[in-house]
């Protein structure tokens, strides 16, 4: 599904080069929940907007499905996004003058493909998400959990081969936290979803199949939920920082 | 919604204020510019200001000003816009829009802004002016020559300017869709533009810097023309005024980010300071800007007060009510005709003197111009007889003035105006006269002064001088000079009106000649290139009512209460174009300012609502506005009231090195109009911080 090389991305600040990603490779199945997580400043969010083609990477290859991304022009890079990538952001990026309902049809009306049956998916998108009675709302009308549920609605609309979402719960409290995360499982389990999540918060990780740990630019440490409960996980995720911290 | 363009549509009706502001400054730009062209090149103001004369080039300058500070809100309105539309943008692309659909939205938006906001404005420029101008005739002074007329060609400066701002948002429009890191387009709604740290020194710096920009500019042509001989193009002295133009900036900048007082009240407006300081940059273009064009505004503005001043206690200054003179071969009214037109109207004359002038050949130095590779320089040249000039005999001028004077023979007298000054076109300094009809030759001596502002320009020699260089004179080079006075002076309006009416219909086509007609400079111009450039001009009989024949022609006489009466309808077209030019700068500052202020509730509702949240009260959000507002109306109007005043202040001090009263008094005037505007500026301030305060809901 996503196959990621030997990504190198760096910065320059004035006459310094800072190197955010030095070499992260990894890989995620169809169907998998993953969440990135790492202190301030490993590249996770640099990593995120790489594979979502919004920076160009230095070196290395991102291969979603079949498709070398660097290999794609603009006109086709913005095909791949609207079709085959979901996207949700910290900040919802709702357009404060479009409804709900429209919000969510956004990157549909984008692809130029609104239909009869694209509204009923939105609507039914709606009902998955609990926001059936927000739809008619404007973004300033609504919650930050509603606002975040309506922007995964948003990123499942075209059915995308994978959801990119950056630190989905970080502008929320902790119960519309849990209901993003809900709408994420449901979005797995009901559409078999793949979901790549950059996150501080490792009660929303530990929700994940898997969890990749990201540090000064590499990958350190790669995590299996396996058949753990959540909370195991959850524990092994937070040892897992302990340990990173006592390095 | 089925497609794009009805999203954009959406988002367009939900984002009216964004569109507005946009429309409505592009609007206004063009209409100012398309109003101050058509009005610069309208044929009765061209008509009215000479060619190559003072008026011409200030019209000229404060157009410039007007259309850089039209242009760089227009950039500023466009910049906001783009900066507001940027998170939809980076939006859209991050969902997979393509730029080229993007760019084909906004660039069909864009084309339906500009085009309808430049067209409005361009059509009704013309409108806009002609109103106004009907409002002066109808509420301050109406005369023929103030019948406006428009010329098509002035509509070419309003099709250049609408064209630059429709290529502007064009350009800046595409840049916003094309740039290629889409997180940084995201973003760049919340970008600010602080400025950190400037040096306290700026400050003083920048006042340094204005200063001697302000003197470099105004000396530097004096120096090319007067020390090198040679004029300069236009935009090599305005180079000069360039450091005024960086201390300006230096000034604002030390303002906004560091203020002025001492550092004893850090925390009392920290809020409003550091809400300036992040959006620094805009802050200070916004308020270069509006500096530059109140400048302009009250430099077209003091020119009313200073020629209404200057020549109203002209008037009142004279020694005599009523003066005028004449070529003794005309058939102009003398004392007997005079005195019964003076019953016929109800006048008493009082006094009436009456004497010869004979008008004599004098040397001194003139300007050769040529044109080389650089342009055009000159040589100085010195002829005996460089010119013609009237004279008087001294028992003539005590006839006149009542003053006694004694001059030997040999001796001549120049006559200054009542302050001394030859206003710079009269030296007073001949050594040589001569008799241009015989030839005969007369070496004198400069060696005295008179002063009278109604004889101003002439010469008094010694009564045996007088004959000697009278004799062989045709009457064509023989004058008399008449002065007389009458009783209430004040309600003698129609007898001074009839009697000017008659000197004119007496006067032949031989003297229907401008003031600056020489009969010396003719033959010798004629003699060197083959004609007398001034031939080709004269006044018309026909237009005696002119501000151009009453200002200009040569036997124009001075009756005081015919003068005072008629001043403005004779100036109406200079003052109410002056009046025009301010009304345009200062209506762009107050729309500047206004603008500048609402996007201050725009970019900072977030701040001030967290604010709230924090505990501040009504009255310290309140305070926390007014002091940004105030900053952004008062900074720019102190700064250029100051520098435009002593800069006027120095034209005047530099004109003869030294300021008169009736230039003080004129500098007085100006201070009335200063008081004015800041009244209006003040209610307009007031209007403007309600409209924030509303838009806060503070």
């Amino acid at each position: 599904m996503l196959k990621v090389n030997d990504l190198h991305k760096s910065y320059q600040l004035g006459k310094a080069t800072y190197e955010v990603l030095k070499g992260v490779s990894f890989e995620i199945k169809k169907g998998e929940f993953v969440a990135v997580m790492g202190p301030s400043g490993s590249g996770k969010t640099t990593l995120l907007n790489c594979i979502s083609c919004y920076i160009p990477a230095d070196k290395g290859s991102i291969m979603l499905g079949k498709t070398q991304l660097a290999s794609l022009d603009q006109e086709q890079l913005a095909m791949v996004r609207n079709k085959e990538l979901g996207f949700v952001f910290q900040d919802f990026l709702l357009l404060d003058g479009l409804s709900v309902r429209d919000n969510i049809l956004l990157p549909a009306i984008i692809g130029g493909s609104v239909d009869g049956e694209t509204e009923r998916r939105a609507d039914e998108l709606c009902r998955v998400f609990g926001i059936s009675e927000i739809r008619e709302k404007y973004p300033a009308e609504i919650s930050g959990g509603e606002k975040q549920r309506t922007a995964v609605a948003r990123a499942l609309i075209n059915r995308p081969m994978l959801i990119l979402a950056d630190e989905p719960t970080g502008n929320l409290d902790s119960k519309s936290s849990r209901a993003v995360i809900d709408s994420f499982l449901q979005a797995k389990r009901a559409m078999g979803a793949t979901i790549f999540m950059v996150t501080h918060d490792s009660f929303a990780a530990s929700f994940c199949d898997r969890a990749i740990i990201l540090r000064d630019g590499q990958v350190w440490r790669s995590l299996e939920r396996g058949d753990m409960d959540r909370t195991a996980f959850q524990d092994a995720l937070l040892d897992s920082v302990r340990e990173m911290g006592r390095e | 919604m089925k497609n794009f363009t009805e999203v954009y549509a959406q988002l367009r009706r939900r984002s009216l204020k964004q569109y507005g502001l946009l429309t409505g400054c592009c609007f206004f730009s063009v209409l100012l510019i398309t109003a101050y062209a058509c009005m610069m090149r309208s044929p009765t103001i061209l008509n009215v200001l000479p060619e190559g004369g003072d008026s011409r080039k200030q019209v000229m300058m404060v157009f410039v000003l007007a259309v850089i500070g039209c242009a760089v809100f227009t950039l500023y309105a466009a910049s906001l816009f783009f900066r507001y539309k940027s998170r939809e943008t980076g939006i859209f692309l991050a969902l997979g829009a393509s730029r080229s659909l993007l760019r084909r939205q906004l660039m069909g938006e864009l084309a339906l802004i500009a085009l309808t906001a430049c067209g409005a404005g361009a059509v009704l420029g013309g409108p806009l002016a002609l109103g106004l101008w009907q409002l002066f005739r109808l509420t301050v002074v109406d005369t023929e020559e103030m019948a406006l007329s428009f010329d098509l060609e002035s509509y070419g400066a309003a099709l250049a300017f609408s064209a630059f701002v429709i290529g502007a948002l064009f350009i800046l429009g595409r840049r916003s869709v094309s740039k290629t890191n889409i997180i940084d387009v995201v973003q760049e709604s919340r970008k600010s533009e602080p400025i950190h740290d400037v040096p306290r020194w700026y400050g003083w710096g920048g006042i340094a810097m204005l200063a001697l920009g302000g003197f470099l500019g105004y000396i530097a042509p004096m120096v090319f023309i007067r020390g090198l001989h040679w004029y300069p193009p236009e935009g090599l002295t305005a180079i000069f005024y360039l450091p005024a133009l960086a201390g300006l900036y230096m000034i604002l900048l030390h303002t906004v980010v560091n203020g002025w007082s001492k550092r004893k009240h850090r925390y009392k407006n920290i809020i409003s300071t550091s809400m300036m300081k992040f959006q620094g940059r805009q802050t200070v273009n916004n308020m270069l800007v509006m500096t530059v064009l109140i400048a302009g505004a009250f430099f077209a503005g003091f020119y009313t007060p200073m020629l209404g001043t200057g020549a109203m206690m002209g008037y009142d200054s004279r020694p005599v009510d009523y003066a005028y003179f004449y070529r003794n071969d005309q058939k102009i009214p003398g004392k007997a005709q005079v005195r019964q037109l003076a019953e016929d109207y109800g006048v008493n004359l009082s006094f009436w003197a009456e004497v010869p002038m004979i008008r004599l050949a004098v040397d001194g130095e003139y300007d050769v111009e040529s044109e080389g590779p650089m342009g055009t320089s000159y040589e100085v040249k010195y002829s005996e007889q460089m010119q013609s000039k009237l004279f008087l005999s001294e028992s003539s001028y005590e006839a006149l003035t009542g003053e006694s004077i004694e001059l030997e023979p040999g001796h001549i007298a120049a006559i200054m105006d009542s302050t001394g000054s030859g206003q710079g076109i009269f030296g007073g300094n001949a050594g040589v006269v001569t008799n241009y009809i015989t030839g005969e030759k007369y070496y004198v001596n400069s060696d005295m002064e008179l002063r009278n502002d109604v004889l101003f320009g002439r010469y008094v020699c010694d009564d045996s001088d007088f004959e000697k260089m009278a004799q062989g004179l045709p009457d064509a080079w023989r004058e008399t000079m008449v002065f007389f006075n009458v009783e209430n002076c004040e309600e003698s309006y129609d007898f001074a009106k009839a009697l000017f009416n008659a000197i004119v219909d007496a006067s032949g086509p031989e003297v229907e000649q401008y003031d600056a007609w020489d009969p010396v400079v003719r033959d010798r111009e004629i003699r060197e290139s083959g004609e007398y450039f001034m031939d080709a001009y004269a006044p018309d009989y026909g237009q005696r009512d002119s501000s151009d024949f009453r200002l200009y022609w040569k036997y124009m006489p001075q009756f005081r209460v015919l003068d005072k009466a008629d001043f403005v309808r004779t100036m109406a077209v200079f003052l109410m174009l002056f009046i025009f030019i301010a009304i345009v700068c200062f209506a762009a500052v107050y729309v500047i300012a206004f603008t500048r202020c609402m996007t201050i509730a725009l970019n900072n509702s977030r701040v001030y609502e967290d604010m709230a949240k924090l505990g501040a009260s009504k009255a310290y959000l309140f305070r926390s506005v007014r002091n940004q507002i105030v900053k952004v109306f008062s900074v720019p109007s102190v700064t250029g009231t100051s520098l435009i005043y002593a800069f006027y202040a120095m034209i005047m001090y530099f004109n003869d090195s030294r300021l008169t009263l009736t230039e003080l008094a004129g500098m007085g005037v100006c201070l009335l109009l200063v008081a004015a505007v800041s009244v209006i500026t003040w209610l307009i301030y007031c209007l403007t911080l309600k409209k924030v305060c509303a838009a806060l809901k503070i």
